[in-house]
């Protein structure tokens, strides 16, 4: 971690609910810490967790023990944005008043938040579609219209669940640099789950690799890659490397919630 | 340009306006080759031609007028209460529950046979006639309003309070909104019900309005007048119908392809 100030500090949280009459503990005791202007990648076997965890951060989701501080930077904003995987934009609103839908709802006048929403829109390339319904865009601009609305809350944390899973390849790609130079723009402190190694690699100052059932952290690896990043990166040693370390632990990980799974008395 | 628009636009809907003209003039060469009896069969032109009398005369306006004005009513006295019934059902699951196997029970009643029991506890006549045409119109609009907000995807729903709509503001900006397109798909089947129904309580309740006319009409066999109100009515539905179609696009431009998403 670096020389900034912690922005975000989770500190022994639980998360366990009832289902089928047991407890099931979703995250157990997750202690994590998140540095100003960082850029945190969260990966994992599935059910280890990490969207949990994000949603916790988001206030999405009530902890059942432990605590989550942000340090707030500026009064007035809210503290987290979440751009959700499926973009879970509002059908009946264009991407003007999509974006601006945060703003309006703290009282934000007219004028100032459709201006605010304009130049996140132009930040992230959608300028020209602000009078369009979400329908009428494709996947990738769906997406970038999620980041515009979550930027244009102003947060102090950026929260992002594997907001690129659902898009092509290639649209993946150009969405990840594209994150990559809005980041370096603004300076967000951004926690982002994925379940590829790859783009954790891309993005991530450090990744957090999960535990499943219960979701704990198992290891933090610093990802010391240099900035800026590109696609390029992939054919650095550093990043085989480190790539090869990662998926030794993660497999670890994958075989043994397989395991229990197959174990596990069928519910 | 238009030119080629307009050929677009007749080649797609060329057969939704062909089939019913090609239907009339295989009757009314039916009808000219006496394959068709006159008596119960009048030619759509004979049929025509006494449509023009109604409407030279202003019988038809009178009749019109009359049953226009209780679709209205009925339609109002269903869509009102009908979206509200439904918004709350879909917001509150208590009762939802409590009214479900009551709608279930009361809906499938045939609405005609509402009319002597309305008539127990209203005055006879406009009101107890507007009412049992309220009734079905009323379960259609509350079904399809609570199926609307039922729908709205929940992740939406999530989105929307996490960017800080609660309360009245996540009531008007989202289960509201994302309600209508469903709400207007009550109203169109609830309006063509009103019409139904209303016609179908005028010809055996009533002296004025367009069922009175046609049951009038077929009781001193003027068979042409029958057809032509017959003709009046489908008319008046099929203008109800696209006329509300034609306002959902105007309302909801974002719902066009809602059936595509």
């Amino acid at each position: 971690m670096t020389g900034e100030p912690v922005k975000v500090a989770v500190d022994e949280v639980t998360v366990a609910f009832a289902s089928h009459g047991r407890s099931v503990v979703a995250l157990d005791r997750i202690s994590l810490q998140v540095a100003a202007g960082e850029f945190l990648c969260l990966v994992g076997p599935s059910g280890s967790g990490k969207s949990t965890l994000l949603r916790v951060v988001a206030g999405l989701l009530p902890q059942t023990s432990g605590t989550v501080r942000i340090e707030p930077s500026r009064p007035g904003t809210p503290l987290t944005a979440m751009v959700f995987q499926e973009h879970a934009l509002l059908p009946w609103r264009t991407v003007l008043a999509n974006v601006a839908f945060g703003p309006e709802n703290r009282g934000v006048v007219r004028a100032a938040r459709e201006a605010r929403a304009r130049e996140m829109l132009a930040l992230v390339g959608l300028a020209r579609f602000a009078g369009h319904y979400p329908h009428q865009l494709s996947g990738g601009m769906k997406q970038r219209v999620g980041i515009a609305r979550a930027l244009a809350n102003d947060p102090e944390v950026l929260l992002m669940d594997e907001p690129f899973a659902a898009l092509d390849a290639q649209t993946r790609a150009i969405m990840q640099e594209e994150l990559l130079r809005i980041w370096a723009t603004l300076g967000t402190t951004v926690i982002y789950v994925t379940h590829s190694l790859e783009e954790a690699l891309l993005l991530g100052d450090r990744v957090v690799l999960m535990t499943a059932r219960p979701g704990r952290v198992s290891q933090v690896f610093p990802v010391e890659l240099g900035r800026p990043r590109g696609l390029e990166i992939r054919g650095s040693q550093a990043y085989g490397v480190l790539l090869e370390k990662i998926w030794a632990q993660l497999r670890e990980e994958v075989v043994r919630a397989m395991d229990d799974d197959r174990h596990a008395p069928l519910a | 340009m238009s030119g080629s628009r307009a050929r677009r636009r007749l080649a797609e809907h060329g057969v939704a306006v062909a089939s019913p003209v090609l239907v009339l003039l295989a009757w009314e060469i039916a009808g000219a080759t006496g394959l068709l009896g006159p008596a119960f069969f009048p030619r759509p032109s004979t049929v025509l031609a006494h449509l023009g009398r109604l409407v030279a005369d202003g019988t038809l306006a009178g009749h019109a007028v009359a049953t226009l004005a209780r679709v209205a009513g009925a339609f109002a006295l269903a869509a009102v209460p009908g979206i509200a019934t439904g918004l709350a059902m879909g917001l509150w699951r208590r009762l939802r529950e409590g009214l479900d196997p009551v709608f279930a029970v009361v809906y499938p009643i045939p609405s005609v046979l509402f009319l002597p029991l309305v008539s127990f506890v209203l005055p006879r006549g406009e009101t107890a006639l507007i009412v049992t045409a309220a009734v079905t119109s009323f379960f259609l609009v509350s079904f399809t309003t609570l199926e609307g907000v039922r729908q709205i995807d929940p992740l939406v729903v999530e989105a929307a309070r996490h960017y800080g709509a609660g309360g009245r503001r996540l009531f008007t900006a989202v289960l509201l909104p994302g309600a209508l397109p469903y709400v207007f798909t009550g109203l169109r089947l609830g309006l063509g019900y009103a019409l139904i129904v209303v016609v179908a309580v005028e010809i055996v309740a009533a002296s004025r309005g367009l069922g009175a006319l046609l049951w009038l009409s077929w009781q001193v066999l003027k068979v042409e007048d029958m057809y032509a109100t017959f003709l009046v009515i489908a008319g008046l539905g099929a203008v109800l119908s696209y006329g509300l179609a034609a306002l959902r696009a105007r309302l909801l431009p974002w719902a066009q392809d809602l059936t595509a998403r």
